[in-house]
């Protein structure tokens, strides 16, 4: 049966020579196009600019996509960042594309981080060092506990952890 | 030189004129998943949904696949839908599957509504594509 529908999303992180990390986000479907572009400003993770274009048939609420994507500048990327893009371009009135744009290039860029840890966990070849370098990432980050099954109290891996 | 980089491909096809079937992939430098996922159009219940781990980073993290199944039943037009998936599929399961089953939510009206227009194009090829596409809702 042949697609009468496709959507392709790409979001990429690029660091600059600047230290800073170019964040690019894309979006296309049969009726709709997205491009949104940030720069992150490492280490304090703020959006230092924002520039978003949308093609097609654009829907309610993101005309001005261009205009609404500059009030997520000076933003920082961390705790409560859902609830203040929300609140910024969310809503009734609001543009939901955008909101999960900025999500998404959020995640991008945390996942950017964490690449680095989880490919030097890759070279670990025994069980007991492989479950103890699990055990000291989540010691080392708590905002994974609980966060998926793998981090729950039942599983293997936070047993002996007092998380 | 790219640090990390993320695709989302979702597909839609229609079985049947009030069913929608979503190919959801997402693969990324870190994972690599895959669903397919049944929707009732008119009311957004997931009726059927399967999942593929490819690439994942622990050894407890395949055990995510069978909870998917608790998405049956849910409504993906139901209020905090996403939320829901999020912390039932996700936080239960796997954030990733939670991920692709969001997107295809999302794009359930929209492939509905474009399946519309591409339907309504083959009847009357000098259709006026926006307007169409404005007083377009959801059939009964």
């Amino acid at each position: 049966m042949i697609l009468r529908f496709l959507r392709n999303k790409l979001v990429e992180v690029e660091p600059r020579p600047d230290g800073n990390l170019s964040v690019s986000w894309r979006l296309t479907d049969d009726l709709l196009k997205v491009e949104v572009q940030m720069i992150i400003q490492v280490p304090d993770m703020e959006i230092l600019e924002a520039e978003a274009k949308m093609d097609r048939f654009v829907p309610q609420g993101c005309e001005s996509a261009s205009v609404l994507i500059k009030r997520i500048e000076g933003i920082n990327i961390g705790s409560g960042l859902r609830k203040i893009v929300g609140g910024i371009l969310g809503g009734a009135d609001g543009c939901s594309i955008l909101v999960n744009a900025v999500l998404e290039s959020a995640n991008a860029v945390i996942l950017h981080f964490t690449r680095p840890g989880i490919q030097m966990g890759e070279a670990v070849t025994d069980a007991d060092q492989k479950l103890a370098g699990l055990q000291a990432m989540l010691q080392s980050s708590p905002r994974l506990v609980r966060s998926c099954i793998s981090f729950q109290d039942e599983s293997p891996i936070m047993q002996g952890l007092n998380l | 030189m790219i640090s990390f980089n993320r695709s989302q491909v979702i597909g839609a096809e229609f079985p049947d004129a009030d069913t929608i079937r979503f190919n959801g992939i997402q693969e990324d430098h870190i994972y690599g998943m895959e669903v397919q996922m049944e929707v009732r159009i008119a009311d957004g219940e997931i009726l059927k949904v399967d999942g593929n781990m490819k690439r994942y980073t622990n050894f407890v993290c395949p055990q995510a696949v069978p909870v998917l199944q608790t998405a049956i039943g849910n409504s993906l037009r139901d209020e905090g839908w996403e939320s829901k998936i999020m912390k039932e599929i996700g936080r239960k399961g796997c954030e990733h599957f939670a991920e692709i089953i969001i997107e295809c939510g999302h794009c359930l009206d929209q492939a509905v509504r474009s399946r519309d227009l591409s339907l309504a194009l083959e009847k009357d090829p000098g259709l006026d594509q926006h307007q169409f596409l404005q007083n377009w809702s959801i059939s009964p």
